[in-house]
């Protein structure tokens, strides 16, 4: 709670390191956003698009982060014994 | 008995003259692809504010979605990692990324530089030489001697002076996942930008 109290919008940066992952959400919103803004021809199908592209980055970057959790922890050891 | 004339034209020739390339790329057929149209003046608004160029050329809804989502993602990107990250002087290579958003990425570096951080001079004693380096403000710390000090803020000239006991510095040094988000989430606005501004400037690429 105090470091909420402390923080200054723009000035400093949020004390959440903990929960960088959560940002990627609002991130894949905002691209998702300008990029179909320009990419669809008709806009009454823009929020649509928008959701879906929204959850292939998120899906996409859970998937990406599941292939090198198994290739780092798994694939890698297995290759190459490691001394613990 | 007179044949009845047909109100469909009669289907093209599989070859000959008139007949379309066999497995010709759709996009290379002009019944496909509208004639891109260079449009200047909506690239250099475009340029100037991320959005204008499509306000400008009249898609106004269009033009405000862009807005939203490239100054969205750069002022969340500030707003998860301050100000600290638009620096074109500290980190000249994500600043490269960030200045695609245009001249409002330029104005908050002036802020930063020219108003958030401290101005540090050092006078070389042999050659009498003043050259000026920027920082951001100290935050309180207690020296190797157990000496407290204060935190810094920025001076009326700009150079550091100490920040009454127990106030925070003048601002936050961004460090860890929130300066790289913060610095990720203005640097994908640039792009994101530069690819209106393309598509500003050179209409009807878009399929209808």
């Amino acid at each position: 709670m105090n470091l909420f109290l402390a923080w200054r919008p723009f000035l400093d940066p949020m004390q959440l390191h903990g929960w960088w992952w959560a940002f990627l959400v609002p991130l894949s919103l905002g691209i998702s956003v300008a990029y179909k803004a320009v990419r669809v021809g008709d806009l009454r199908d823009y929020w649509r698009q928008v959701a879906m592209m929204t959850v292939q980055i998120i899906l996409g970057m859970v998937l990406l982060g599941v292939a090198a959790f198994v290739i780092l922890g798994y694939v890698v050891p297995a290759i190459v014994p490691m001394d613990r | 008995m007179p044949i009845p004339q047909s109100s469909t034209p009669p289907a093209a020739a599989p070859y000959g003259p008139g007949a379309p390339a066999p497995h010709a790329p759709r996009h290379a057929t002009p019944d496909h692809q509208p004639p891109t149209e260079f449009d200047p003046a909506a690239g250099l608004f475009a340029i100037l504010l991320p959005g204008a160029g499509h306000f400008w050329a009249g898609e106004r809804v269009r033009g405000l979605l862009i807005a939203a989502g490239v100054l969205g993602l750069f002022v969340g990107g500030m707003l998860i990692g301050g100000i600290d990250i638009i620096d074109r002087r500290e980190n000249p290579i994500w600043f490269a990324g960030q200045a695609l958003v245009g001249p409002v990425a330029f104005g908050v570096d002036y802020i930063h530089q020219n108003h958030v951080k401290v101005v540090q001079r050092m006078q070389d004693p042999r050659t009498g030489q003043v050259t000026e380096s920027r920082r951001t403000p100290r935050p309180a710390y207690t020296d190797a001697n157990g000496i407290p000090h204060n935190a810094e803020q920025r001076g009326p000239d700009g150079a550091p002076v100490p920040a009454a006991a127990g106030a925070p510095a003048g601002s936050g040094k961004s460090l860890g996942r929130m300066y790289e988000l913060g610095t990720l989430y203005a640097a994908i606005a640039g792009m994101l930008n530069l690819i209106a501004v393309i598509d500003a400037a050179f209409r009807s690429r878009r399929a209808a």
